[in-house]
């Protein structure tokens, strides 16, 4: 036994070893807190047959006036970290799901990806001009409501278990108009600039910044990564820990280099997606990992919506969603038949790729950085859409993957003794097999 | 009321394959095959692909052959055309008797009245069933010959199993053996062989005692390794694995025909009894070991065992006649050489395994000689 020597008492009690008051909340709480309570509110929206995405979301909904309430406001602040891992994650994992391989086998697919996307636009351009909004803005909001949500799509996708063609386009289509939304939102960042008045290098070198880089470093990235795995084992979570390792390392790098996280992250997907000759890094799923992030980025999402957009936005908010959705399923329907999809499938597509969530929300939020006018105008449009989106969508994805037959059926009541055939003692034609 | 024995033209055949419809992203098997099926509905192509117990699994159905070469270029044409139009679903298929990683539970039944019922009544055994095997018919004039010749090839059961080995990994682990796929048949009740009637009449009678117990209502109920197939007038050989090429699926289908033929012609008249004995032993040496399997000899009396190997390789070289008549010989060959070798599928797989040192790369590989083979036979 070794004898410690005490100190001798300090003449009178010292009481820096207790908290100070109110205690200061560190991001473990935060993040553990917005974890809990996310499931909770997930379990509670799945018990009621709706997807856990709406639950997340409305807790996000009850945290927010709470934490003003408590003068925790800088609460969201703190917490952008995490929205910036869980949604380089969420398009990492979505970018690699892309399959330009695929798309070159079946045009079709490239077509009706491109057609959605630009079908969207257009009516979403046009709807606002209609009503009076200026055409830069009118521009930028079209652009974002080109996306769909790839957080929803792949929380539902995982969710449901669903396999299958609807999925794989929807996954395909969601990757590629994540993608021209966010190089047509950079590309009219330029014209932004121009009314700002900046000066024109600016105008032409700061979009092309933007994507130039972004891309350049995914693909960067997706070498590094690469010349990693050939020096260690193929053991599934070795690949693991050195992807999400680069990833979150990727939203970091991205951001110090002022680069578009966004396209930064996309491109990595893609460009680590084992084409045919490169298979140096594993196809490991980030799924229960990456879960976690997900349910924290929903409830934030859910905390910063502002409901007050949505008295500022009214009706225009509705038209914004009306003419988007018809975009989305006039642009499926244009080369569904040509691809070989039935109706339904087709009709399932077009559902699947309504949501709208984080990722609208943030190109919002970057533009308005960038121009403050759209923040003040269509910007609330966006917004108030985003929150109808936010419950309509994942209702819209759920059913469209059922109504595909792409879900996991539920499972039927297990009966342990069912009744044994009749005891007919002839043969009956039984159709063929085994 | 007796099983009516359809006539067939004798030693005329066809096979059945069991395929894989996997993704491509990382080579798990998908929910695809009725996406894959509605395609080639629209599509030309000879024989016949229909559903299986799983949305993961899709089975050709050849046509009626005579000849081995004829029945080799229509299993590449219908090759071809599920790989062209799997792919422009962004699916690939494959051969092997097993998925090596899949989790069976995740498998969905195809929707179907009677795979829902088969579902509902084994429980995980259906979708454990989820492996993919060859069957090979091969015709008899009545159902007498097919008792007797069903019986015959009993014998010959191990030679199939090493030859198509292509299994040796299940649910992410090797399982040491060659043929894991079997393990997913034995598990039900009517699996096994056809007790030991001598002829179709007292066939018929052990079937009308088991349909008088309620038992079994169709042939369909017995998942024996060879049963005689009274709807088609053919004895059909269920223990093969799916080889991982469809060359590999003719050249068996052709060991079939020609072994037939030579049992037909010189009819053996020894006791069945012995041939059952050592059934089940012999069909555990061939799983586990392949060519190295120690197998007992029914008629050579005690502790007689001979290499699978050897016996294979003798059993070709004494075929050689009939298989030069037949014209099946080239396959047989081709089979003898890949004995003395020891080269099997499930020996390809294992070293896809060493070299990659991951199961998905295995399964991309696997679905990649599926493919390129069918391309190289086309070219040529």
């Amino acid at each position: 036994m070794v004898h410690v020597t005490r100190e001798a008492k300090p003449p009178h009690m010292d009481a820096t070893f207790l908290p100070t008051f109110p205690p200061t909340l560190g991001y473990p709480l935060l993040f553990g807190i917005l974890l809990v309570a996310g499931m909770l509110g997930g379990e509670g929206a799945r018990r009621l047959g709706l997807p856990r995405v709406i639950g997340y979301v409305l807790v996000g909904f009850a945290i927010a006036p709470i934490a003003s309430a408590m003068d925790m406001s800088p609460l969201l602040d703190h917490t952008r970290i995490f929205v910036d891992i869980a949604l380089g994650l969420v398009l990492f994992d979505l970018g690699r799901r892309m399959d330009l391989a695929w798309m070159k086998r079946d045009w079709t697919l490239a077509a009706k990806g491109v057609a959605e996307a630009f079908i969207t636009f257009g009516l979403v351009l046009g709807t606002l001009l209609l009503l009076d909004f200026p055409m830069l803005q009118s521009a930028i909001a079209a652009s974002i409501a080109m996306a769909t949500s790839p957080a929803v799509v792949l929380l539902a996708v995982q969710d449901q278990r669903a396999e299958g063609q609807v999925t794989e386009r929807a996954l395909n289509l969601t990757a590629l108009n994540s993608l021209i939304a966010s190089i047509l939102v950079t590309m009219f960042l330029a014209s932004a600039h121009y009314e700002a008045g900046l000066e024109p290098e600016t105008i032409v070198l700061h979009p092309l910044y933007l994507f130039l880089g972004s891309l350049l470093m995914g693909g960067v990235l997706a070498s590094f990564g690469r010349l990693l795995a050939r020096q260690i084992d193929r053991a599934p979570d070795l690949h693991f820990a050195l992807i999400v390792g680069l990833v979150v390392g990727a939203v970091g790098l991205a951001q110090s280099l002022k680069l578009s996280v966004i396209l930064c992250l996309l491109a990595f997907g893609l460009f680590s997606r084992n084409d045919e000759g490169k298979h140096d890094l594993l196809t490991v799923d980030l799924g229960r990992g990456s879960r976690l992030f997900y349910i924290v980025l929903f409830v934030i999402t859910g905390a910063s919506l502002p409901l007050t957009s949505f008295e500022a936005a009214g009706w225009a908010a509705f038209a914004f969603i009306a003419a988007r959705a018809a975009g989305k399923f006039i642009g499926v329907f244009a080369f569904a038949m040509l691809g070989g999809l039935r109706m339904r499938q087709a009709t399932a597509l077009g559902a699947t790729l309504l949501p709208m969530s984080a990722l609208a929300l943030l190109l919002a939020h970057d533009v308005s950085q960038i121009y403050p006018q759209f923040a003040q105008q269509l910007g609330t449009v966006v917004l108030a859409g985003v929150i109808v989106m936010e419950f309509a969508g994942p209702l819209a994805m759920q059913w469209g993957l059922k109504f595909a037959g792409e879900a996991e059926p539920d499972a039927p009541a297990v009966q342990s003794a069912p009744t044994p055939p009749p005891a007919a003692p002839t043969s009956t034609g039984a159709p063929a097999a085994h | 009321m007796p099983l009516d024995f359809t006539r067939s033209e004798a030693l005329t055949f066809g096979v059945e394959l069991e395929l894989m419809v996997l993704n491509t992203r990382d080579f798990n098997l998908t929910r695809g095959a009725s996406d894959v099926l509605q395609r080639l509905a629209k599509v030309k192509h000879p024989g016949e692909v229909k559903p299986e117990i799983t949305e993961s699994m899709i089975e050709v159905n050849s046509s009626v052959h005579r000849k081995y070469p004829e029945l080799l270029a229509e299993l590449r044409l219908t090759r071809d055309a599920i790989v062209t139009e799997a792919e422009k679903l962004n699916l690939a298929i494959a051969g092997g008797g097993a998925h090596p990683f899949h989790k069976w539970s995740e498998r969905r039944i195809f929707d179907t009245e009677r795979f829902q019922r088969v579902s509902q009544l084994y429980g995980y055994l259906a979708k454990q069933f989820t492996v993919f095997g060859q069957h090979i018919h091969i015709g008899v004039a009545n159902g007498d010959d097919a008792v007797y010749l069903t019986h015959q090839l009993a014998r010959y059961i191990p030679h199939f199993i090493a030859l198509s080995a292509a299994s040796p990994y299940y649910q992410g682990e090797d399982t040491s053996f060659e043929t894991s796929r079997l393990h997913a048949v034995s598990a039900f009740p009517l699996a096994g062989h056809l007790p030991e009637v001598s002829d179709w009449a007292e066939f018929n009678t052990y079937f009308d005692a088991m349909a008088g117990h309620g038992i079994v209502t169709s042939m369909k109920d017995f998942y024996w390794d060879i049963r005689p197939k009274p709807e088609y007038g053919t004895v059909e050989i269920r223990i093969c694995d799916t080889p991982l090429t469809v060359e590999g699926a003719a050249e068996l289908a052709a060991y079939a025909q020609t072994l037939a033929a030579e049992l037909l012609r010189n009819r053996r008249t020894e006791a069945i009894a012995p041939l059952y004995l050592v059934y089940g032993y012999n069909r555990f040496q061939a799983s586990r070991f392949g060519f190295q399997a120690q197998l007992a000899d029914p008629f050579a009396g005690a502790r007689a065992h001979v290499l699978l190997r050897d016996d294979v390789i003798a059993t070709f070289t004494r075929l050689e006649g009939v298989a030069r008549e037949l014209g099946t010989w080239s396959a047989l060959e081709s089979m003898r050489e890949r004995a003395r070798a020891e080269r099997s599928d499930a020996k390809w797989l294992r070293e896809r395994y060493t070299e990659t040192k991951s199961l998905n790369d295995v399964v991309r590989l696997q679905a990649a000689r599926w493919r390129e083979s069918a391309r190289a036979a086309t070219a040529v």
